[in-house]
């Protein structure tokens, strides 16, 4: 009785591990996993991936896109350095960007899946079926998209290609609440301020690109501000000086990130120091008629990070946007805290730098 | 009679010294390409690749026949394709614009391939037909433009090695105005991509590119073997050309277009790879000489050397991430071209 039992017991944990994962991925194309992957080949989205596959998952990693995070996003990846050493030593496959991205290195990381973000599937082009002539699985995230849809189904994805669905689950209903309970609060208000934004890269003496229906002009639609961009510009560039003034926003944006040897520009993100944040956004406030602008007046001069848009914690900089606009419909949402819970919950590491903030 | 058998012998031993040059530098490809073939950021034992060349595309280890069959092989074949093509194409532009300076990107080719390309990157998003297969066709299509309106310059004021150079040169800088319309509207990551496909790499090889460019060059090559003596005698200069029945301005139009098919297609899968063009034509000469019977393949073979060469010193200085082929080039270039410089002063 034992024996059968036993052997019954083993039948059914051998049916367990031969059964196959199938995945429809962002591509719309089919998936399957033998089993969730133990090496993984990641092309980019190194956050939600750590975030999604949880405990363990920087040590699955054996090949990395390295440009993407090392170069693009340098604080971010010395923070996640600091934490897990290995990740400095893994063999960088290239990036499609600068157009090294060697499929035969990725290869020769032996991978049982390879993980790429849908520009980068979409630049390797014809090249990336010989992943599947390998016979290596490719999965394709698009968290660029920007769409709740998108977002979800990425998450959910590699929840199912690395055996932790209900962690994802749970990710993909958090995203879905808090995208909600933003759009409830924006619809509950009646104010439409009038946004500008900029790129703080090049400093106050040079104009950098605003944004329109894309990136953060999208953003600002969505959350019923007036963006003065649009009409003006396609998608990005700059916006005259003249026609910023006579607009008069009431709200500024001032878009910053992690760049090295800018030394104008708005630190935002990892590493970033709130105080010398304060001291590049007042600089460009101190630009040739801004002190008389509503924005600047009243205060609402706001440095938000570049690199937060596009990943599963977006949500929380949306709601920091949100509160911007309409703060009286978000006056009991704390968005610099729910980003710090994000990570506290989700990631291996804390969130270390200055990710949005509101100008003295 | 027996003074004119003496010559023509003389020509034979001639020509047989500078086959046996091709022959040797045709060798000497072969060694290259084979490097090209068992070196890569793989990091493959000898064994190995012996192992999957004998099993053939599909061999056991799929990996291993990847690598080799997928990856490695359309990348050696097509650098030494384009390296051949623009070789070519460099000697013909350098002997019709009679120009030691002319390369195959001299009357705009270049500029114009990437404004192509670049239109596609920044706007393909927009278009019903997938990126790689978008940018090298505008990439072909934008080169043909820009020699359309070389040619039809040269078609009505006639096709003189200065008319040519003028023509090409506004050419060149409307498409390099154009190309900097386009990189000042992209965003700085489009910007990137765009400057990359500049750079020209090889990454980007499949079997469909070593196709096209194939049957481009079987395409061509009839034509280029009908001007070999023609070339030549337009290396005597236009007045004796012309006396020997040559209609000088009609070759240079044909040739004209026979490059412009080929940089068309060398460029349009690998971005523009600068250098090769020019210094490929000045190699092969300075083997053997002026006479197109034997520069011309020389001028291609040497080509293809280059790029190969080149290709095999990317992988060893950078074995993950490949550096693009293209910088390499001119790195390697540098020096042949300097030693054929010194070379020539001291004869």
């Amino acid at each position: 009785m034992k024996l059968v039992l036993t052997s019954c017991i083993a039948a059914l944990l051998g049916t367990a591990a031969m059964a196959e994962i199938t995945i429809t991925d962002l591509r719309d194309r089919t998936v399957t996993l033998e089993a969730p992957a133990e090496r993984v080949m990641l092309g980019f989205y190194y956050e939600d991936y750590l975030a999604v596959a949880g405990e363990g998952a920087a040590d699955k990693i054996v090949g990395l896109s390295r440009g993407p995070w090392a170069e693009w996003r340098p604080k971010q990846w010395q923070a996640y350095t600091q934490t897990f050493p290995q990740l400095a030593d893994l063999p960088d496959v290239g990036d499609t960007e600068s157009s090294t991205f060697s499929i035969e290195s990725a290869i020769a990381t032996d991978p049982d899946l390879v993980i790429l973000a849908g520009w980068q599937f979409d630049a390797l082009g014809e090249t990336a079926a010989q992943f599947d002539a390998a016979g290596i699985p490719v999965l394709v995230l698009d968290y660029n998209a920007q769409t709740l849809e998108a977002h979800l189904a990425s998450t959910r994805a590699l929840g199912l290609a690395m055996g932790t669905a209900d962690r994802a689950e749970a990710l993909a209903t958090l995203y879905a609440e808090m995208t909600a309970d933003t759009n409830a609060r924006v619809a509950r208000s009646d104010a439409r301020p009038k946004v500008y934004v900029e790129l703080a890269q090049k400093g106050p003496d040079e104009v950098g690109n605003s944004y329109a229906g894309g990136m953060w002009g999208g953003i600002i639609d969505r959350l019923k501000g007036q963006n003065i961009a649009n009409g003006q510009i396609e998608n990005w560039g700059p916006l005259s000086p003249e026609y910023v003034l006579a607009e008069a926003p009431e709200v500024i944006l001032l878009s910053g990130s992690e760049w090295l040897n800018r030394p104008a520009a708005v630190p935002m993100g990892f590493g970033a120091d709130k105080g010398l944040a304060q001291q590049r956004i007042d600089a460009y406030k101190g630009r040739a008629g801004w002190g008389d602008l509503p924005a600047v007046q009243n205060g609402k001069v706001f440095g938000i990070y570049h690199g937060g848009t596009r990943t599963l914690s977006d949500f929380a900089y949306f709601r920091f946007l949100g509160k911007a606009l309409h703060p009286e419909a978000f006056a009991d949402v704390d968005p610099e805290a729910e980003l710090t819970q994000f990570y506290a919950d989700w990631l291996p590491i804390a969130p270390a730098g200055t990710f949005v903030m509101q100008a003295e | 009679m027996s003074v004119v058998t003496s010559d023509q012998s003389a020509a034979r031993r001639f020509g047989l010294g500078q086959a046996g040059a091709v022959c040797a530098a045709l060798v000497l490809l072969l060694c290259l390409m084979v490097a090209d073939l068992i070196t890569g950021p793989a990091g493959l034992p000898l064994a190995d690749v012996l192992r999957g060349l004998a099993d053939g595309p599909a061999g056991e280890d799929r990996r291993l026949a990847v690598i080799l069959w997928n990856l490695r092989m359309p990348q050696t074949i097509m650098a030494a394709l384009v390296g051949c093509t623009l070789g070519i194409a460099g000697l013909m532009m350098q002997t019709i614009l009679n120009n030691p300076l002319a390369s195959p990107y001299t009357l705009g080719f270049s500029a114009s391939a990437g404004f192509g390309a670049a239109l596609v990157i920044l706007f393909g998003s927009a278009l019903p037909v997938a990126m790689w297969i978008g940018v090298p066709l505008a990439a072909f299509a934008a080169t043909l433009i820009a020699a359309a309106l070389v040619y039809l310059v040269a078609r009505y004021r006639g096709a003189s090695p200065e008319m040519l150079v003028l023509a090409g040169i506004a050419v060149l800088f409307l498409f390099q105005s154009l190309q900097s319309l386009l990189q000042f509207m992209a965003a700085p990551e489009v910007l990137q991509q765009i400057v990359f496909w500049l750079f020209g790499s090889l990454l980007k090889a499949s079997w469909t590119s070593v196709k096209v460019l194939c049957v481009i060059l079987a395409l061509t090559l009839p034509f280029i073997l009908r001007e070999v003596w023609n070339l030549t005698a337009l290396r005597l200069g236009d007045g004796n050309a012309a006396s020997l029945g040559l209609n000088v301005d009609a070759l240079r139009r044909r040739v004209l277009v026979l490059v412009a098919l080929l940089t068309a297609g060398a460029v349009s899968f690998t971005g523009t790879i600068g250098f090769v063009g020019l210094i490929a034509p000045h190699v092969g000469r300075s083997l053997v000489g002026e006479d197109h019977r034997f520069g011309l393949p020389m001028a291609g073979i040497m080509g293809a050397v280059v790029l190969v060469a080149a290709s095999v010193i990317g992988k060893a200085i950078s074995p993950g991430a490949v550096i693009p082929v293209g910088i390499i080039t001119a790195i390697a270039g540098i020096p042949m071209l300097l030693a054929i410089i010194l070379m020539k002063g001291r004869r």
